[in-house]
C-alpha cells in the first residue's frame, strides 16, 4: 500500500514538473546502520546530482512577471 | 426532459417515497438549488440550463447533506448529472450520507456539455428520461503531459500564483467534508498570504483528492482567478485509477484505497 502511495506520488510530482527523483521510498530495520548509511548516502548523491530544486527559479519567474 | 422529471417528481411524492426533493428552480430569473417539498412548487423546476446548456450547476449533494443531518428521519428525493450521482455514490461510501434516504432521478448531459467537461461517463446509472451519452477522454492532460518536465512546472506555478485563495475550489466541492480543513490549518498555510505557498496549498488539496474526486469540475467553475484545477485532478484520478485500479464514484461496493491501510508487505 505504502509502495503505491509512493508511486502515485511520484507520478504526481513528476505531472507538477518536480522530479520524482528527489522523492525514494526504503525500508530499513533499526538493526540496519551500514545499510542506513548505504541509502542516504546514494540518496544525497541522487539528489546533488539533480542540483537545486527548480522550483525556486520557477516561483522567481513569477515574481518578475 | 424536463416534463418527464417533473412526472417522475410527483408520484415519489404521491407513493409517499419522498418527503422532499431537492433540485433547481428558477425565480426572478435565477436559477438556484430548491427544496421542494409541495408537488405544487414544481413549476419553475429547473434543469440548470441558462445561456447553454448546465451552466448553472450546483453541488446538490453537498446540500443534501446539511438536509440529512438536520432530518435524520427524512427520506430526500434528489436531482442528478452523472456527476452528481458519482458524488453521492462516495459521499454514501463515507457515511456522509444514508442511501436508504435517498432516491435519485438522473438525467443526461447532452453531448455538447460532455465534451467541454471532458466526463467520462455524462450520465447517471438512475436515468429516468433520455439517452447514455457518449464518455469524453480528457485530451488536456495530454497536452500538459506533452509540456515536459520544466514546462509543466512554469505552466502550474504560473497558474497557481494567481490564486487568491478564496477556498471557492474547497467550499463548493461535493465532496470535500472534512471537519478540519489542512488548507484553513494556520500553521501550514499562514493566513494573510497572498498567493499561498505555491505549489503547496495546490499539490496538497489535489493529493488530498485522490480517491475521492469524482471529477464535476465545479472547483474549475468556481475559480475566480480560472486555474485550471479539473485538469489537475484528473491526472490524479488517473494516477489513482492505473496504481490502486480505483475510479472514485463508480463502485458502490468497493471502498476508496485511502480509506483502508492495507495488507502486510512481503519481504
Ligand atoms: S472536480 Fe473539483 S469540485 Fe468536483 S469533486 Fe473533483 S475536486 Fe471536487
Ligand atoms: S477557487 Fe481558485 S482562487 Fe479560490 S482558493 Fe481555489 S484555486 Fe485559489
Amino acid at each position: 500500500m505504502t509502495a503505491k502511495r509512493i508511486r502515485f506520488l511520484k507520478e504526481f510530482l513528476s505531472f507538477s514538473g518536480i522530479e520524482p527523483d528527489r522523492l525514494r521510498l526504503e525500508w530499513v530495520s533499526s538493526a540496519e546502520a551500514t545499510r542506513f548509511v548505504e541509502v542516504i548516502t546514494d540518496f544525497i548523491d541522487q539528489v546533488k546530482e539533480l542540483g537545486p530544486s527548480p522550483l525556486k527559479a520557477a516561483l522567481a519567474a513569477q515574481d518578475l512577471n | 426532459m424536463k416534463e418527464t422529471i417533473i412526472e417522475k417528481v410527483k408520484d415519489l411524492f404521491e407513493d409517499s417515497r419522498i418527503e422532499a426533493f431537492l433540485g433547481l428552480k428558477e425565480e426572478n430569473g435565477q436559477i438556484g438549488p430548491y427544496l421542494f417539498t409541495d408537488p405544487k412548487d414544481l413549476e419553475g423546476f429547473s434543469l440548470g440550463d441558462k445561456e447553454w446548456p448546465g451552466d448553472k450547476r450546483y453541488p446538490l449533494s453537498k446540500i443534501l447533506i446539511a438536509l440529512a443531518q438536520k432530518y435524520p428521519e427524512n427520506r430526500f428525493g434528489i436531482l442528478v448529472r452523472g456527476c452528481d450521482e458519482r458524488a453521492l455514490n462516495e459521499l454514501f461510501k463515507w457515511n456522509q450520507l444514508n442511501e436508504e434516504h435517498v432516491v435519485m432521478v438522473g438525467f443526461p448531459c447532452p453531448q455538447e456539455l460532455a465534451e467541454a467537461c471532458e466526463c467520462p461517463k455524462p450520465y447517471p446509472e438512475s436515468l429516468v428520461v433520455g439517452e447514455k451519452v457518449k464518455g469524453i477522454k480528457s485530451k488536456k492532460v495530454e497536452v500538459i503531459l506533452n509540456m515536459g518536465m520544466e514546462g509543466r512546472l512554469k505552466y502550474w506555478t504560473e497558474r497557481f500564483s494567481r490564486c487568491i485563495k478564496c477556498y471557492g475550489c474547497r467550499n463548493v466541492c461535493p465532496v470535500c467534508f472534512c471537519n478540519e480543513c489542512e488548507l484553513a490549518n494556520d500553521d501550514l498555510i499562514p493566513s494573510g498570504e497572498i498567493p499561498p505557498e505555491n505549489p503547496i496549498f495546490h499539490l496538497v488539496r489535489a493529493a488530498h483528492m485522490a480517491g475521492r474526486c469524482i471529477d464535476c469540475g465545479l472547483c474549475e467553475e468556481a475559480c475566480p482567478v480560472g486555474i485550471p484545477l479539473r485538469t489537475l485532478y484528473k491526472k490524479v484520478a488517473d494516477i489513482v485509477d492505473s496504481e490502486f485500479g480505483y475510479r472514485p464514484g463508480y463502485q458502490k461496493d468497493q471502498k476508496s484505497p485511502f480509506n483502508i491501510l492495507g495488507e502486510r508487505p512481503e519481504d
